[in-house]
């Protein structure tokens, strides 16, 4: 197969698995129990208000027909008004988008790194106390709930030291300048970033550890290392080079669970963020934005696979396709 | 009346027994025609969702008030925290088993009697909210003032109720499960709806317990916890067996005739047992269509009689509402109808000694949206009543009515050629201001009871439903003339939000406005979120907080 005709096929997958999201992300909401009006539960809301709420909502209209306005929204990114805020939903995305950036990428960044880092040492000093250390913390830290350990960070160096704020992405009042702000949302993020490295480096740790370990395990390391390649060399040049496709697409395609695991993360810290918005979303059967959220997650989760596959091929020529082995 | 005053007797040795804060002593009452505020110059508005970092938050000293504390022991260690003044009120909350009437055996009036007469409300409350809660037998809130306290269901009497049913013709099989009358076949296997322990563990373990309880009698009852959406969806669909719910309701008893009316038993309506009774039709329709008063709390007491004899419903219990203070401040407001975290708090309350300082209250939640047409949570308006007032206040004490922006007013029922109908007279302060510094006048009241109706925005089709016309002789009175006759249009009108009238007339599209986002033009500092209240709206920080300043113009600060 040539390298277009893979890349057809791949684009031709990837836009098929868009438009069946699509289609379910419309009929699950609207399958689940409740709707956003049945929800709401006041005696002092009557059925004549409800109906009012519905219409409101676009839900009086024939199934067919929101769909197809629902459609509409989904293909232009107009998602419509919120049902909860009645604010563009976009405008509410992107509002909390930063927040949410702040949090994750330094934080998912550093986890990887220490991980990567911690991973290959381990690797590297086998059997040593260093590796047994890595593989202890390293299964500490992925088996912990993100709740506890967050709550526990809140309360030994929120509460009991308090070196970081208690809560929310600035200080009330917030200090005046900018350079202030910036070291103040800085300040306020370092403790849930922290957790979520704390949280997040053991999988990484113990992963790269396990894929080193096999790689030099393996037969073409044998012949180097007979060859006489020196333990550098061969570590760096060949070892390293030989996990990073599959350490590439691990790191793409655990993005989307990273965006989708910042729910807790902004509860406890009451940060103002998308994963949040996704939940309350769900919950309060908010149509167009759960809608939204979960159609921006499938374009991440796509894209990040499709960006996968090219990364993959770029940094490894074994499995380039389109050249003599196809 | 009997049972209900052992039940009181009870129900206040629990408390004794169990709490170390205390409901105010009767006579503690503030007088609010006194209060003279806000003094307090800046005002955030914390958001903390989780309840942990809330209590971390109040005891570092970077919230003053936090309320609605739910969990006995955040109670009881901000109770021993001397740096706290805790106040803790009877709440409108209300937990309460519901039969599916639909449906044998629920419509035998014996069983459901009997069933009443083996839940220990005492002993759940007891043990699951450790005294935090009051046990309930009555069908409104006892801090309602159209409690009829007399008409309760009836207390705990095991022995009673197997009496009651053998007497009706009810018998067991070998195995103890109950056999209706004329009827050979056992009881069959009922289930209890409840929300998950996942989303509420104390109302789950609470059905577990009162299945249990049943089961002792011989009803075959398990509970079953579900998603709250598939809950509400079974209750909808009349698929169910029993249910247990908790409401929060209001001060007036217009909760009855949603709840036991058989014309809410339809789609989107609150008669979720079925309950159809035309002696309770009769009766919540004079409550409804009361004149006046004095007909409305008779009718409200009728109903509540004839209630505690069909028992569509079990009352279980009713959540104290508590709130923590910081002894930095003084002059915080706290009745027997209400704890500390209430509006008239942020007129009175002032630092305990030294100068100003901006306070800080906490939110259990974001405000979704400061559009006051669209707003609906409770955090919505925590934040949307500090800026837009009422023709009628609501006295802290009692929960009477009390003069706000009307300084007066009148109930009358005209009867003439279009049938009796209710006309209200408004006599509007003469002293009020908009935060943009306008005269508040008649003008403005007519303006938004005409956009609120020709508008039909759902939040509040049901209180401007009925207006027939809204007339204004001076710029100090407001007349509004209601198509049918009933007391409560008094406070359906006089509760309403009271927006300004040039305002009013620039709103293209009142779901899409977005006030707190668009400035008001030529007034630097505001938006067009403003109101007549006691503080003025000045930022927003998404997740983080709402701030206010003092509103310098308002009308109960002294001049």
């Amino acid at each position: 197969m040539t390298v277009k005709g893979y890349w057809t096929r791949r684009l031709g997958g990837a836009a098929c698995v868009v438009a069946i999201v699509l289609v379910a992300n419309f009929f699950l909401f609207r399958l689940m129990p409740g709707d956003p009006v049945s929800t709401v539960l006041d005696p002092r809301f009557s059925p004549e208000a409800k109906a009012k709420l519905e219409a409101l909502y676009g839900l009086d209209r024939p199934l067919g027909v929101q769909f197809f306005i629902y459609l509409r929204r989904m293909t232009t990114f107009d998602f419509g008004l919120s049902f909860a805020t009645q604010r563009p939903v976009l405008d509410e995305i992107l509002e909390r988008l930063p927040n949410t950036l702040a949090l994750l990428v330094p934080a998912y960044l550093l986890s990887v790194l220490l991980g990567t880092v911690l991973g290959v040492l381990a690797a590297r000093r086998r059997g040593r106390v260093a590796e047994k250390a890595v593989l202890a913390a390293g299964a500490v830290s992925f088996s912990f709930p993100s709740f506890f350990v967050q709550m526990v960070l809140l309360l030994l160096f929120a509460y009991v030291f308090p070196v970081f704020p208690l809560r929310g992405s600035l200080s009330i009042p917030p200090p005046q300048g900018a350079w202030p702000l910036l070291a103040d949302r800085a300040w306020h993020l370092a403790l849930p970033v922290l957790s979520l490295v704390l949280l997040g480096f053991g999988g990484w740790a113990l992963t790269v550890r396990n894929l080193v370990v096999k790689v030099m395990g393996e037969d073409f390391m044998v012949l180097a290392r007979a060859k006489g390649i020196g333990q550098r060399r061969l570590f760096w040049g060949h070892a390293l080079r030989a996990v990073l496709p599959p350490l590439l697409t691990l790191f793409l395609l655990s993005l989307p669970g990273v965006v989708s695991g910042a729910v807790l993360t902004e509860t406890v810290f009451s940060l103002h963020g998308v994963g949040r918005f996704l939940l309350e979303s769900v919950l309060g059967q908010d149509y167009p934005a759960a809608g939204a959220a979960f159609y921006l997650l499938t374009l991440i989760t796509v894209g990040s696979n499709l960006l996968a596959d090219f990364l993959v091929q770029l940094v490894d020529p074994r499995i380039r396709t389109g050249g003599e082995g196809s | 009346m009997g049972g209900f005053k052992r039940w009181l007797a009870g129900a206040v040795f629990v408390l004794a027994l169990t709490l170390p804060l205390a409901l105010p002593a009767p006579g503690a009452e503030v007088d609010p025609e006194r209060i003279r505020g806000p003094k307090v110059r800046e005002l955030y508005m914390v958001v903390v969702r989780d309840p942990d970092a809330a209590i971390l938050a109040l005891e570092r000293g970077k919230l003053d008030v936090l309320g609605d504390l739910t969990r006995p022991s955040d109670i009881r260690r901000l109770s021993k925290d001397q740096r706290f003044s805790l106040s803790m009120a009877p709440g409108f909350h209300m937990a309460q088993v519901g039969f599916n009437l639909r449906k044998s055996p629920w419509n035998f009036p014996e069983l459901r009697r009997a069933a009443a007469m083996v839940v220990p409300r005492d002993r759940l409350v007891r043990e699951l909210f450790s005294g935090y809660s009051a046990p309930l037998a009555t069908f409104l809130p006892p801090v309602s003032p159209y409690c009829d306290k007399g008409a309760a269901a009836p207390g705990l009497d095991v022995e009673g109720a197997r009496a009651l049913l053998k007497k009706a013709g009810w018998s067991w099989d070998p195995s103890g499960v109950l056999v209706p009358p004329k009827s050979k076949q056992p009881l069959p296997p009922a289930t209890i709806l409840s929300p998950t322990a996942g989303v509420a563990p104390t109302t789950a373990e609470l059905a577990d317990r009162i299945a249990g309880a049943l089961r002792e009698l011989g009803i075959p009852v398990k509970a079953e916890p579900l998603d709250f959406a598939a809950m509400v969806q079974r209750i909808d669909e009349r698929k169910f067996d029993l249910y247990l719910m908790a409401w929060q309701l209001g001060r007036d008893p217009d909760s009855l005739y949603s709840f036991y009316h058989s014309s809410m038993d339809v789609r989107g309506g609150y008669n979720q047992t079925g309950l159809k009774d035309a002696e309770v039709d009769r009766l919540l329709e004079a409550l409804r269509y009361a004149p006046g008063e004095p007909s409305a709390r008779k009718a409200a007491a009728e109903v509540q009689r004839v209630l505690a004899d069909r028992l569509p419903i079990i009352p279980i219990y009713t959540r104290y509402s508590v709130a923590a203070v910081s002894r930095a401040w003084s002059g915080a407001v706290a009745t027997r109808a209400a704890a500390a975290d209430n509006s008239w708090s942020l007129l009175s309350m002032a630092p305990a000694s030294g100068g100003a300082r901006p306070l800080y209250w906490a939110l259990g939640d974001e405000p979704k949206t400061l559009n006051p047409f669209t707003a609906s949570t409770a955090t919505d308006w925590q934040v949307l009543g500090l800026l837009y007032d009422t023709l009628l206040a609501v006295n802290p004490n009692n929960l009477s009515d009390l003069p706000w922006l009307a300084r007066s007013w009148k109930v009358e029922t005209l009867t003439g050629a279009g049938g009796p109908r209710t006309r209200l007279t408004f006599s509007l302060r003469g002293d009020v201001l908009w935060q943009d510094g306008t005269p508040f006048t008649a003008k403005d009241v007519k303006a938004t009871l005409l956009f609120l109706k020709k508008n039909s925005i759902p939040r509040y089709v049901d209180a401007v439903r009925d207006i027939d016309s809204v007339s204004i002789p001076d710029d100090r009175t407001v007349v509004v003339t209601m198509k049918n006759v009933s007391y409560w249009h008094l406070h359906s009108i006089g509760g309403l939000p009271i927006f300004p009238g040039p305002l009013l007339a620039r709103i293209d599209d009142w779901r899409s406005w977005q006030p707190a986002r668009t400035p008001l033009p030529g007034k630097p500092g505001l938006t067009e979120l403003y109101g007549t209240g006691p503080f003025v709206f000045r930022e927003a920080k998404a997740g983080d907080f709402v701030r206010f300043t003092r509103n310098d113009r308002f009308w109960l600060i002294p001049r």
